[in-house]
């Protein structure tokens, strides 16, 4: 299972590479998501053991750690509020730059 | 009780601090200098009268201390340190120091324009005072170097005093590029000194010299500390910078550059004698380092015409003499020491102090162009003829006595017989061409022929008497019969720098031996130069002006620059590109420096594991991996949106099966609004430009997919390892979930332990995070609403007239069908009865207020995409986004304080429902601190994305496609073709041009 997880994390990360290597701003973009999503997974995967019921107080048998799951939990939250940020600015860049390609955002302009 | 080594460097701050507010409050203004440098010189004065009194325990042989702890944790404490050096040091800085400010007031001319000019000089030179004193005062390395900083930074700002200047500005850099560059290798150095020797502590690092000296770092340790001495010193081949110091006012120079900041260096090498000195490294470089400078002093000062450079030059030689003098391992070198370093000071400021009366009352400093000044002032004359004749070595006077020892230790048999010749050779030469320099002082500026165009006379008595009384001093000690304590205070000076004890005798004649010989040579040597100088000086001038050592300086600026041009040739601007170079670098040092290992793998899951699960947890990661490649592959931007939602509600299948039922809610009420949101801010893009971006992202060629697809496999390949070996050798015991599910139900009395984790245990973080994706949204706002128009944006987009507003495009359009506007009014009443549920038994069931805030947020978005903006603004008044934020904190606040108040602990939990008696709450309800935050969560971050939709979605910021449609309906409006209405969707549908095209091709 380890072998397979750390297959699609590492799948995920590297099509997230990919797409933020296009020059297309709006692939980027995704690509990001996609990074974030692998980056919560690798988190969920290191929980100190697998658990069969949910971590809830009154569940019986072996509970499911809940520590990495708390720290997810705000990770969710947070690239929400973060890719809406990048996505702002790639609004910002389109109306600022003319474009949305990568390649042609440099240099300063007002 | 403040310990009687602190108050001087106390009265210096509280001084400097006063001179600060003088230079910026208006007071300062109206204050006439010279009683500015009455004020102010109090502090040094009484600094020095304190001093004088601590004096008798030290030359007893006691030391004092003072520490204050800073960071005890790191063994890092404030702490001052006074010992014989110390105090040598710390009465010549703070006497010198009183002196110079009261000369600098009759020195500046109160202006009528610029009048505040003289206080920031006094603030500058306060300020100076204060680091130098620290300096020689500090009883630990790291104390040390701050205010050795201190001291490069204010003489930044005294040097480039006349700022309009740009010679000024010049020689301020590169004395600060130089002493400051010195300063880092300095601090590395102390740094390793103080980790060597397991103490920062001066003392300590003292009696460690026999382990440092066999340290293996030991050559390092010494290089770094020498290069921060050497240059602050003003060593060849650095020593440049002193002369071009020269454009600071006068009393600047004649304070900073003779007396104190420059002999910082000669104190810190004196002060580490015990620690690192005695070895043949120390020797060899600080003897022909400081014999090449002495040289250099004295042959380049003599070609000089500038009172001001001769006298730095001059300056430079004796700080050769200084350091070459640390070198020797003899007791007889540090008694040279101790008497060089006090004959110096005080004849070197009463010459700087006198250039500056010469100045000050002819309006030059050209030797070519003063002459016969005897006569317009006598007494000057006298002062700086009593200091030359010090400069020159000339009994009786002090200076004769350091010449005498330098020259005892050039011949002491400790000199090894490779050198016995060639020191005292050079310590002749150079005390000749110092002699010849001193007559020309004396000679070319105050005896000779008159110039007429002057009108020197003598200047006020303050003014002569700060050179006088130094003066007076070289002469004192010469004439008087043994004075008792000065000479106590050189013997424990050279005593605390040699490490072992040196007796100091201050009589002139010691008979005749070989020094006295060859202070015989140098005297009539110079003598002899002094006689032919007209004609000896030119072809002096010829050789030093070919060899020019500031080319070094130059060069490696030079290099800096072209190596800056270098560095950015790679900064193209194109961000894919360093992207990659970070990828490719971070790759390349994962392998050489973690040199990752793949762990043996195993196939075999665990035991515990149903099969069942197993394979549906296979199948939901081949449904991830394969979703998120669809979002490469496929072509439209929304289908690529659309693979992306589908590969993150995947994730939220596999968190279910964790199981991990928070988990997979946030993820699954997330990955929508996400959604939501990427759509919105893909609508607003033109039209053109993603079709272009389509063409470049599919069109690209073969060559370059290939390079991205080998960077993108090199970087999954890498973490592949890194998440491999994780997995494999991660504890599989939990130090802190035992903890939290032990004591969720009893101390928090909730049921869910990942809620009491976020809102309970790990409450201060979750506070912070709501703040931060409050802060998301209110960047999106300001980002979009308050940047792009502030700025003057040329292309921002125009406002469009509100009456047409509602017919934008986007989320404001308003052809959705009456069906779904009323699905609309139904979910959100639906979410906010479901956010409510989610906030009541946030403890005790799956939910939390993450998922309430961002459920109720969909419930609006919902209503944004069905109604249009402007409508949705109208019906639901009460949707304030900013309000929520702020209702959010202050009420995550005002709980965790209310906790603080009955607790006595910030964000510990209280049971409102159990204190107010609430009995008939139903089961898994609680009123208490826990269902506030959660309230509080859900308030923030509902108020924040529905901010996030606000702002994206406000047709203000349309592009100018849908301006040109707006216009269009106008236009059919106005012509009555369409009537616009309530429920104008269908004539719109016809009006508008049909959208159904394709946008990416």
């Amino acid at each position: 299972m380890e072998v397979l997880l750390a297959l699609t994390i590492s799948l995920l990360f590297a099509t997230g590479i990919f797409q933020m290597l296009r020059r297309n701003l709006i692939r980027s973009v995704i690509g990001l998501s996609i990074i974030s999503n692998a980056i919560n997974l690798f988190l969920l995967a290191s929980g100190a053991y697998q658990g069969e019921a949910a971590a809830y107080a009154n569940a019986a048998g072996q509970r499911s750690d809940a520590l990495p799951q708390a720290l997810i939990l705000t990770a969710i939250v947070i690239s929400m509020g973060g890719f809406a940020v990048v996505l702002s600015m790639l609004y910002v860049l389109s109306v600022r730059y003319k474009t949305s390609d990568s390649d042609e955002v440099k240099g300063l302009t007002h | 009780m403040i310990s009687p080594i602190v108050l001087p460097l106390l009265i210096c701050a509280l001084s400097a601090g006063l001179s600060v507010l003088l230079a910026i409050a208006p007071l300062g203004r109206h204050m006439p200098s010279r009683w500015m440098g009455w004020l102010l010189a109090i502090a040094p004065a009484a600094a020095f009268a304190l001093l004088i009194t601590e004096s008798p325990a030290i030359l007893a042989g006691q030391s004092a201390r003072a520490s204050i702890p800073w960071m005890p944790s790191l063994g890092l404490n404030f702490s001052l340190h006074l010992d014989g050096l110390s105090l040598l040091f710390a009465l010549l800085v703070s006497g010198i120091g009183a002196l110079v400010t009261i000369y600098a007031g009759y020195y500046f001319t109160k202006p009528e324009q610029n009048v505040n000019e003289d206080a920031r000089f006094f603030a500058y030179l306060m300020l100076f005072m204060t680091s130098m004193l620290g300096l020689v005062l500090a009883g630990d390395v790291i104390t040390l170097f701050v205010f050795w900083e201190g001291t490069s930074v204010t003489s930044f700002l005294l040097v480039a005093y006349k700022y309009k200047d740009e010679e000024a500005r010049r020689s301020a850099f590169r004395a600060l590029f130089i002493t400051g560059g010195g300063g880092i290798a300095l601090l590395a150095g102390l740094l390793l000194i103080a980790y060597s020797a397991g103490s920062a502590d001066l003392a300590a690092i003292a009696g460690s010299g026999d382990a440092l000296r066999v340290n293996a770092l030991y050559p390092v340790m010494f290089g770094l500390v020498a290069l921060g001495a050497l240059t602050k010193s003003a060593q060849a081949p650095a020593h440049f910078w002193l002369p071009g110091a020269m454009s600071a006012p006068t009393p600047a120079s004649a304070y900073l550059h003779s007396a104190t900041m420059v002999k910082a260096g000669i104190y810190l090498l004196a002060r580490l004698h015990p620690a690192l000195g005695g070895t043949d490294l120390w020797f060899w470089a600080l003897s022909i380092i400081g014999l090449i400078t002495m040289l250099i002093g004295a042959y380049v000062g003599f070609t000089q015409h500038d009172l001001k450079a001769l006298l730095a030059y001059s300056t430079v030689s004796q700080l050769g003499v200084l350091v070459m003098l640390i070198g020797q391992d003899a007791e007889v070198a540090f008694k040279a020491l101790a008497i060089g370093i006090f004959a110096h000071a005080l004849y070197k400021s009463a010459l700087f102090l006198v250039a500056g009366i010469v100045d000050h009352e002819t309006g030059t400093r050209d030797l070519r162009r003063l002459g016969g000044l005897w006569r317009a002032m006598p007494i000057t004359f006298v002062v700086s003829g009593v200091a030359a004749l010090s400069m020159a070595g000339l009994p009786p006077l002090f200076g004769f006595l350091a010449k005498e020892t330098l020259l005892a230790t050039a011949t002491h048999p400790s000199v090894p017989p490779i050198v016995d010749v060639i020191f005292p050779a050079a310590a002749v030469v150079a005390g000749a061409l110092i002699l010849a320099q001193a007559g020309l002082i004396v000679l070319d500026g105050f005896l000779g022929q008159a110039r007429a165009e002057h009108h020197a006379h003598e200047p006020p008595v303050a003014m002569w008497l700060a050179p006088a009384l130094p003066a007076a001093l070289s002469l004192a000690i010469g004439l008087l019969p043994e004075p008792e304590a000065i000479a106590t205070l050189l013997a424990r000076a050279a005593t605390a720098s040699y490490g072992a004890p040196v007796k100091v005798s201050l009589a002139l004649w010691t008979g005749i031996n070989v020094p006295l010989v060859l202070s015989v040579i140098a005297i009539s040597s110079g003598l002899a130069i002094l006689a032919v100088r007209s004609r000896l000086r030119p072809l002096f001038d010829r050789v030093s002006s070919a060899v020019r050592l500031s080319v070094l300086y130059d060069g490696a600026l030079t290099g800096i620059d072209r190596l800056a041009w270098l560095a950015t040739r790679v900064q193209n601007g194109k961000l894919r590109l360093y992207l990659v170079i970070m990828l490719l670098s971070a790759s390349v040092m994962v392998v050489l420096i973690g040199r990752p290992e793949l762990p043996a793998i195993r196939m075999i899951s665990e035991g515990t594991q149903q099969p069942a699960l197993t394979i549906l947890r296979i199948f939901t990661l081949v449904v991830i991996s394969i979703s998120a490649i669809a979002s490469v592959l496929l072509r439209r931007d929304l289908f690529a949106i659309l693979a992306l939602t589908t590969s993150g509600l995947s994730v939220a299948v596999l968190m279910l099966l964790e199981p991990a039922p928070d988990l997979a809610l946030v993820q699954v009420v997330v990955e929508s609004l996400t959604l939501v949101i990427l759509v919105l801010a893909l609508t607003r893009l033109p039209r053109e430009q993603r079709a272009r971006a389509f063409e470049f992202t599919f069109r690209q060629s073969y060559l370059g997919l290939a390079r991205d697809f080998v960077i993108a496999a090199i970087s999954g390949a890498i973490m592949f390892v890194i998440v491999l070996t994780a997995l494999t050798t991660r504890p599989r015991q939990s130090q802190l979930t035992p903890f939290f599910e032990q004591n969720a139900k009893p101390l928090t009395s909730a049921n869910d332990i990942v809620g009491a984790i976020i809102v309970d245990f790990r409450a201060f973080d979750t506070l912070i995070e709501i703040a931060v994706f409050a802060v998301a949204g209110l960047a999106i706002y300001t980002l979009l609403r308050y940047a792009s128009y502030k700025a003057g944006d040329r292309d921002a987009p125009q406002p469009i007239r509100d009456q047409w507003m509602r017919f934008l495009r986007g989320i404001a359009s308003p052809r959705t069908s009456p069906f779904v506007q009323g699905l609309a009014r139904l979910l959100l009443p639906l979410t906010l009865v479901l956010a409510a549920i989610h906030v009541l038994y946030g403890h005790d069931q799956p939910g939390d207020g993450f998922t309430a805030g961002v459920i109720v947020s969909l419930g609006v978005a919902s209503w944004y995409v069905s109604f249009g903006y402007e409508e949705t603004k109208r019906r639901l008044p009460w949707l304030n986004p900013a309000g929520f934020i702020g209702a959010g904190l202050l009420l995550t606040l005002g709980s965790a304080v209310s906790a603080a108040v009955i607790n006595g602990s910030f964000f510990s939990p209280v049971d409102f429902g159990k204190r107010l008696g609430i009995a008939s709450l139903p089961a898994g309800v609680y009123f208490s601190t826990a269902t506030l935050f959660e309230l509080a969560i859900c308030l923030t971050v509902a108020g924040s994305a529905v901010l996030m939709l606000d702002t994206l979605g406000h047709p203000k910021d349309a592009d100018a496609e849908s301006a040109q449609q707006i216009q269009a309906i106008a236009a059919l409006a106005q012509r009555g073709e369409i009537t616009l209405g309530e429920d104008s969707t269908d004539q719109l549908e016809k009006a508008l041009p049909t959208e159904e095209a394709k946008p990416e091709r």
